[in-house]
């Protein structure tokens, strides 16, 4: 029986089919972004908007920032 | 490839804006945005330094090497 190829899904063409869409970001150390994803780069530096800022031991909700944040890519884990 | 350049292209933008920078240690920095490179090394002016409450005020330019950089933010509104 021959299997067809499934069409690979590039990790950044993943990540590009999210353009638009809130997601929420998990960094290494305790703390969580979600904002909406205005676009990112090789580097996975990420461009984002209406952002929300958690972290999870002090009092929770910390800080939300309009406009736009350029998040550093290097300590984004999921 | 690349896509659409977003960091880039709004890297542009905010210069001479006010902005918030982070740093991984959680330390937060207000100040307008003198210019920066695209290792997220940062020139600020007038910056501000914040550790839960405000510690140190700094005038003039200071210097912020990239690594540390958790995000660099325009600011507009604060919870």
């Amino acid at each position: 029986m021959a299997v067809s190829n499934p069409s690979t899904l590039l990790p950044l063409e993943l990540v590009d089919k999210c353009i638009g869409s809130r997601i929420h970001i998990i960094m290494k150390s305790d703390k969580e972004i979600i904002g909406t994803l205005l676009g990112f780069d090789d580097f996975v530096n990420m461009v984002l908007e209406d952002v929300t800022e958690y972290e999870s031991t002090p009092e929770g909700r910390r800080i939300t920032q309009l406009d736009q944040i350029l998040l550093n890519g290097n300590h984004i884990t999921m | 490839m690349s896509r659409r350049q977003t960091p880039n292209e709004f890297l542009q933008q905010i210069i001479g804006r006010p902005v918030v920078v982070k740093l991984n240690s959680g330390v937060d920095y207000r100040g307008v945005l003198a210019c920066l490179d695209g290792y997220m090394n940062i020139a600020l002016e007038q910056s501000e330094e914040y550790l839960n409450g405000q510690l140190k005020n700094k005038y003039g330019d200071a210097f912020i090497r990239g690594n540390n950089v958790l995000y660099i933010s325009t600011q507009k509104r604060r919870i």
